[in-house]
């Protein structure tokens, strides 16, 4: 088949070849142009490939390219006429891995043309070749796809510099160089977009099956947005090494920042995981951490993957986010703080199990929390819970879905949303299922303080909850009332304790303590007739319409999932636990 | 183990009543022995080449090194002596009076002719009394001296030298054991141990904690607070010399015992940590060291342990988490000393002194609350979090010996070796509940915890009067201390309602990093240190200068580790969690086919080794400038070599090294307005060292207080310069009235600081401020109160106090911003007073004395912004003490110490972050000299 193709194509070549170069004698006589010679074309990647060939003085060119061994040849791109005799290269970028592409190259003299002969290359998978960072990043780098990067102590990308990492490219956390981490520091950015069929890849450097939790550290993005601490603030688990020394856990500073539209770059399609190294005792690294980022920035499909700590954990700052997904958390699926006041809509988090960390990398926490919303706390906050700006973020869309026992949470863990220490926000059409304690903690006065101190805030309070759904949590929808908690409303908030499964809700979530990894089992899509498939706030108004703009819409339905739409978890991530 | 310590009991009591059998033989003699020092009256240093004469008799001798004589037979009865010496007015000591067979110590002062012509006449007992001759040291000293002496320690109820120093005018006690002076802190307070230095035995601290050396060991504690060329220039605040006791001029024993209660803890029943034996004798078996199979693991972290290997760890350790109960025993007490001056050494005499002591004591903190703060809503409010109620029990122990040997080479030399050794151990148990806000959890946290600390320390002196002009001195010292902590246990439990009404469960907190925690620290330090210095005087006897040289040499190895390891454990359901801890580790979870425990190291990189070499060497000069003013001057150089090694599980070991070279200048100025007053001015420039923890850039836990703790290896030492000015009155021998102004500038002190992480973590480190300022004024009283009328002669008062300031300045740059960059040095207190009224019987057998201590609010910590400043409250303190003699050889004593029993509490805002109540103690006991 493969052989009569070839040979098929090949008499092709010829004929058209023959059949170009009589047309050429005939019609514009000594003025058309030779074909060009030495053309050839080399795949330099998993998405580019280079064409090469001898041009001439004079001579403008378009190349033309086909994919695969039957496709059409287009122009991708005209070279403007030489004014003198040049090799000529031409790198072709934004192609698919490992495909087939067939190239010529049409050579244009005073309105003449003559198609050259095709020659054709294979792009190359991704991640065949090796390469090492173990410095800092300075200046503007691109990581490719082809490559697989092992990223090896604390590498910060510092000093105004870019890092552009190319869709599909992987970069692996040196198992052997403890606790080694990405940090992205404030004036630098990253651009790291991939996409569906090619996301960014930040995992362990050990071999699949034998990752683990904490085997690296995470990614750590610090921006120049405000916070609402005072003095010096570093980041968590920073500091194992004094000074400045490349490549070492220096202190990284991120609070003080002034600049709300600061740009820290984009994030598309990225996947942090088995990273959650500690540092130090009791500070982990975070799979994602965004300190002070401002909303120059923009991030969306992000998924982390069996981290030691946090999935996501936002320190002041205030940018938009889409589409992320958290599996297998070891604190915290969700965790704002200082100040973050981003908008994030359709959240998926789910925990099935507790996983074994990494052997000295740290412990599951102790208080394993769907949402853990913090107003101000420690060294710096001046008014205490009360420092400004306060902690309000608008979360909406969120399926956040516990592992469903109390041995998997921790003795001070089990709530879907923890709020707490002045937290506001604004949290709508959700979904918290399978918590073992409790659905909600309004843990203090000062966070009530922020609902206006009323079990139905109003319309413009700091803190809001509407529309979210509760099953499976204990028959607890909010943290019984005390001297000092304080609950909302249900019917008043259109909150919801329903006697539903957590699984009946949706089309496929694995059951407690399954293992299952593949994606058919993760479809959190509403089954027909489900309560969550109807019942979402649609229209926003007051401070949720205001805070929402064109960035989050309401929805009919509560959940990261529109019935019968798009899964959008799909394709791109990763259910794998080892 | 209790044989033993009949052992030991029946051991001294042996040497005692043989040491009485043997005084008493030589009792057909008709002579005695009469000993002593003939020393300068302005300076108090000892006058060679005087001859002392029995009068009336043909028998006289000249007095050797350190101005020592000795009347080897001198006819028994009453004996006056004559001294004589060119340049000094001869003076005649009457009423001695000498039994045949014993020995009398007579000490004898002598002044300048140029100051008193005349020949005086004075009575022994006006001569005797080491009161005066602390006087005499403080007034002769050409520093700024505070001694307290074997008899003010014998007065007092002071068991050990901590309790004693606090006596001191401008010196605090914190803990119990570390000492401040004039309010800084305790990095600039140096101790010495016969003139050499003590390592110490804390991991983070230079400071030396003085309970460990048992004041039945002390002759004096002396305080130095200005500095000459002939002291260590790291003495940087003031110098605590512990001058161990001396051999007697005659053979001597002495057997004390004592017992007593305190209130909170004798006879009443409370937990008590667990031990696997010799914890009562601060010999602790090897049942608490480190698993062999957890010794063995040297990098976790690259290891893949699978979950067998984990079993087999969790396993390995000790099943030992809960206190047991107990009944509080009595305080208990003894000593025996044994001296004498002999001529044992084939008719050479040898003076010798050996001393044993031990006290046992059980401490209980009842209703012992601490609490952190938080900030509020409103600047400067501050709000209480995590807090803990409970209790806490300690059993210590404490013992130790010396030996010290000397002897005379003709009458210009002598040699002497001073050997001592002291282990003491404190065995707590603490079970406290409360709230770990941040974690959700209330909880039950118990712990249990055993240090044991030893330090000897070996010297080998000699003191060389070359010709009556020349002297030469050296000492060759070797010391050590180990900080053992083997295997301290932290166990903490959930208190859990499963529905609002159902009664409340305690259930193991088995997620995370400190539901069960082990730990394993050990310390040793080795010191050795070489000095000699030499004096020559010169010029007329009647104005005589003296110079005076010398170097020093001395290297410290330190090797600290400290490893910590916690046990988590998954999937452990609500009736597991429930169980005790002792049968979560019962192996019931460690079989083939358990999957649920987890062990890591938790104390990263908390090891690390320092070695140190200093050279110094200095000179000064001494030279009177007319009648009435004395100038000593001088520099000294030192040249400090350091290293540091810190391990880190990130990456390999980090070395820090340091190199400083300092020239240290000096000058005294001693102006004599009058026989009986003098004013001093001093001014000074000494150094502090950072600590070598301090040096070590790597973060570690706190062993102490549990915070992450990171070292900075661009620390500079401390220059500070020092003025002092001190005028004093001498109405009477005994009588004292000072007043002294002193003021200190730092340059670079190291602070000790915090710094803050995301979401509320934070983490201790140094920096060095800019500067800091440190003013004062100390006032001193001792007086007689004969002068109120007859009632009140046996009554003598007396009183220090210090009133003093501090100001640091940091730079609002560095890390340290995270705290409040203008206040007080840590350490500080406002103000220190000691107060007391002794009274004495006639012959001086019978004392009773009431002492009184208050500190002003003293600054502990700094806090984290926008928090205040961590205070300990005032406390006063009173003790009341009695002796007296029942018969020439027996002395019975009673102390109630603490009798206010005022609690203990520390402040930070509004907050109480501690408060206990330790109790007042009452004890008795008994002194027999046979």
């Amino acid at each position: 088949m493969s052989m009569f193709r070839r040979f098929a194509r090949a008499t092709t070549v010829v004929a058209a070849t023959f059949v170009s170069a009589c047309n050429a004698s005939d019609s514009t006589g000594p003025s058309a142009p030779l074909p060009v010679l030495g053309l050839a074309v080399t795949a330099t990647g998993s998405s580019t490939a280079r064409v090469t060939f001898s041009g001439r003085s004079g001579e403008s060119y378009d190349i033309e390219r086909a994919e695969g061994a039957a496709g059409t040849f287009a122009t991708i791109t005209t070279i403007a006429a030489l004014t003198a005799d040049a090799t000529t290269n031409y790198d072709d970028r934004g192609l698919t891995v490992t495909t087939l592409y067939r190239y010529r190259v049409t050579a244009i003299k005073n309105g003449a043309r003559t198609p050259s002969a095709e020659t054709s290359t294979t792009t190359l998978a991704f991640g065949s070749a090796v390469a090492r960072i173990s410095t800092d990043i300075t200046v503007s780098r691109t990581l490719f796809a082809d490559t697989a990067y092992t990223l090896s102590g604390f590498i910060h990308v510092a000093n105004g510099a870019t890092l552009t990492i190319q869709a599909g490219t992987t970069i692996k956390g040196d198992f052997e160089t403890v606790g080694s981490t990405l940090m992205v520091l404030r004036g630098a950015k990253i651009q790291a977009v991939g996409t569906v069929k090619a996301p960014i890849v930040f995992t362990s450097s050990r071999a699949a099956g034998s990752r683990q939790p904490g085997d690296w550290g995470g990614l750590i993005l610090v921006g120049n947005a405000p916070d609402n601490r005072s003095g010096t603030v570093n980041v968590e688990g920073t500091g194992t090494s004094a000074g400045t020394t490349s490549g070492t856990n220096y202190l990284v500073q991120y609070n003080g920042g002034t600049v709300a539209t600061d740009n820290s770059g984009t994030l598309a399609y990225v996947r942090v995981e088995f990273g959650g190294y500690a540092p130090l005792q009791d500070q982990e690294f975070n799979s994602f951490t965004f300190a002070a980022i401002g909303s120059g920035t923009r991030a969306s499909y992000l998924e982390s993957l069996a981290g030691l700590d946090d999935s996501f954990e936002f320190f002041g700052g205030g940018f938009d986010l889409d589409h992320l997904v958290a599996f297998e958390t070891a604190d915290d699926m969700l965790d704002m703080s200082e100040g973050f006041s981003g908008r994030i809509q359709y959240v998926i988090a789910i925990n099935t199990v507790q996983l074994t960390p990494r052997t000295g990398a740290g412990f599951y926490s102790v208080d394993l929390q769907g949402f853990e919303n913090d107003g101000c706390n420690g060294t710096g906050c001046d008014l205490g819970h009360g420092s400004q700006p306060y902690t309000i973020p608008l979360v909406a869309n969120f399926t956040i879905i516990g592992c469903g026992q109390a041995s998997c949470m921790g003795a001070g863990g089990g709530y879907g949303m923890m709020l707490r220490r002045g937290t506001g926000g604004y949290y709508v059409n959700g979904v918290i299922a399978r918590w073992s304690t409790g659905a909600v903690s309004l843990r203090d006065p000062f966070t009530y303080t922020r609902a206006g101190s009323t079990a139905t805030p109003s319309e413009t309070a700091d803190l809001q909850m509407r529309n979210v759904l509760f099953a499976e949590t204990n028959n607890l929808a909010f943290q019984a009332a005390s001297a000092t908690q304080n609950v909302l409303d249900l019917t008043g908030n259109n909150l919801t304790l329903s006697t539903a499964t957590a699984a009946s809700l949706f089309t496929a979530i694995p059951a407690v303590g399954s293992l299952a990894t593949s994606i058919a089992a993760f479809d959190f899509t509403p089954t027909t007739g489900s309560p969550i498939a109807s019942g979402g706030l649609a229209t926003f108004t007051g401070s949720i319409a205001a805070k929402a703009g064109t960035f989050v819409t309401g929805t009919s339905y509560l959940g990261a999932a529109a019935p019968g739409g798009t899964k959008w978890w799909t394709g791109w991530t990763n259910y794998t636990r080892n | 183990m209790r044989r033993s310590f009949v052992a030991l009991l029946a051991f001294a009591t042996l040497l005692v009543s043989s040491a009485a059998v043997s005084a008493q033989q030589p009792a057909g003699r008709i002579t005695g022995r009469i000993t002593g020092r003939i020393v300068d009256a302005a300076t108090g240093q000892g006058i060679t080449d005087a001859g002392v004469q029995v009068v009336g008799t043909a028998i006289g001798v000249l007095s050797g090194v350190d101005g020592r004589y000795l009347v080897a037979n001198a006819p028994a009865g009453t004996v006056t002596l004559l001294v004589k010496r060119i340049g000094y007015a001869q003076k005649q000591i009457t009423g001695i009076f000498l039994d045949a067979g014993k020995t009398v110590e007579q000490n004898i002062s002598m002044s300048s002719a140029a100051v008193t012509l005349t020949a005086s006449v004075v009575t022994a007992q006006a001569e005797r009394g080491t009161v005066a001759e602390a006087t005499d040291q403080q007034k002769s000293s050409i520093s700024v001296v505070s001694t307290i002496t074997a008899e003010q320690i014998a007065k007092s109820p002071d068991g050990d030298a901590a309790q004693t120093v606090k006596r001191v005018s401008g010196v605090t006690v914190q803990d119990g054991k570390y000492v401040f002076v004039r309010g800084l802190g305790e990095r600039y307070t140096t101790s010495s141990l016969n003139g050499a230095r003590v390592p110490s035995p804390e991991p983070e601290r230079r400071v030396v904690p003085l309970d460990m050396f048992p004041s039945g060991l002390l002759q004096t504690i002396t305080t130095t607070k200005t500095f000459t060329p002939d002291q260590q220039g790291d003495f940087s605040g003031a110098l605590v010399d512990i001058k161990t006791k001396e051999f007697p001029a005659r053979r001597t024993g002495t057997l004390q015992l004592g017992s007593g209660y305190a209130s909170g803890a004798t006879g009443l029943s409370h937990f008590t940590a667990t031990g696997v034996g010799g914890e009562r004798f601060a010999m602790v078996n090897h049942d608490r060291d480190m698993p062999a199979v957890l010794r063995s693991i040297k990098d976790f972290q690259r290891l893949n342990l699978t979950q067998a290997d984990m079993n087999l760890l969790a396993g390995s350790f000790r099943n030992s988490w809960t206190p047991t109960s107990g009944t509080g025993g009595p305080l208990m007490n003894g000593s025996a000393s044994f001296g004498g001056n002999d001529p044992v050494l084939f008719g050479h005499r040898l003076g010798y002194l050996i001393s044993g002591s031990m006290s046992s004591n059980t401490d209980v903190k009842t209703d012992h609350v601490r609490a952190l703060a938080d900030r509020g809503a409103i600047k400067g409010e501050t709000i209480e979090l995590d807090k803990f109620t409970g209790q806490t029990v300690s059993q210590g122990v404490l013992w130790g010996g010396l030996a010290n040997l000397s002897t005379y080479f003709g009458t210009g030399s002598r040699i002497s070796f001073n050997g001592l050794y002291n282990r003491g151990a404190d065995n707590d148990a603490r079970v406290e509940t409360g709230s770990l806000t941040s974690d959700g959890i209330q909880a039950k946290i118990t712990r249990m915890q055993y240090v044991e600390r030893a330090v000897y320390s070996g010297q080998l002196a000699g003191e060389h009067q070359i010709t009556a002009a020349q002297r030469f001195d050296w000492a060759a010292t070797s010391s050590g201390v180990r900080r053992y902590e083997p295997d301290r246990s932290e166990f903490v439990q959930a208190i859990e309602r499963d529905t609002p009404t159902s009664p409340e469960v305690l259930r193991w907190v088995n997620g995370g990093s400190g539901g069960a925690v082990r730990t394993f620290s050990d310390l040793r330090e080795t010191n050795h240190e070489y000095r000699a210095t030499y004096q020559l005087d010169f010029g007329p006897a009647t104005s005589q200068r003296s110079i005076k040289f010398g170097g020093l040499y001395r290297t410290t190895s330190r090797d600290a580790q400290s490893l910590s390891f916690a046990i988590a454990a998954r999937g452990l359901n609500n009736a597991d969690r429930a169980l005790s801890p002792e049968q979560i580790f019962d192996g019931r979870f460690g079989t083939a086919t358990s999957n649920i425990f987890s062990v890591g190291p938790l104390s990263q990189g908390g090891s690390y080794q320092a070695r140190d070499n200093i050279l110094a060497g200095f000179a000064m000069i001494e030279t009177p400038i007319g009648q009435h003013i004395r100038v000593i001057g001088g520099a000294r150089y030192e040249s400090d070599e350091l290293e540091v090694d810190a391990f880190s599980t990130l990456g390999d070991p980090v070395r820090t090294f340091k190199l400083w070279n300092d020239i240290l200048p000096s000058l005294a100025v001693n102006i004599k307005l009058s026989e009986t007053q003098q004013f001093r001015v001093s001014a000074s420039r000494t150094l502090a060292r950072p600590e070598y923890r301090e040096l070590s850039p790597i973060i570690t836990r706190d062993v102490v207080g549990g915070e992450n703790v990171q070292g900075n290896e661009g620390l500079l030492r401390t220059n500070v310069d020092n003025l002092d000015l001190r005028w004093e009155l001498y109405p009477r021998q005994g009588e004292v009235i000072s007043i002294a102004l002193f003021a200190k500038q730092f340059h670079s002190p190291i602070e000790r600081v915090y710094g803050a992480g995301s979401g509320g973590t934070s983490f201790v480190f140094y920096t060095n401020a800019e500067s800091a300022d440190n003013y004062g004024v100390e006032l001193e009283l001792r007086k007689d109160l004969d002068a109120f009328g007859r009632f009140f002669t046996p009554f003598t008062f007396f009183t220090n106090a210090t009133v003093m300031q501090s100001q640091i300045h940091l730079a609002a740059s560095t890390q340290a911003a995270a705290t409040n960059l203008n206040r007080r040095m840590v350490g500080q207190a406002p103000y220190v007073l000691n107060t007391g009224l002794t009274y004495s019987s006639r012959n001086g057998a019978s004392t009773a004395t009431v002492l009184f201590n208050r500190v002003g609010e003293r600054l502990t910590a700094a806090g984290g912004s926008p928090l205040p400043d961590v205070i300990e409250q005032p406390r006063n303190v009173m003790d009341l003490s009695l002796r007296f003699s029942v018969t020439p050889n027996v002395t019975v004593r009673s102390d109630i110490k603490n009798f206010l029993d005022t609690p203990h509490a520390i402040t930070q805002g509004t907050v109480v972050r501690e408060s206990y109540s330790s109790g007042r103690i009452i004890q008795a006991g008994i002194l027999w000299r046979p």
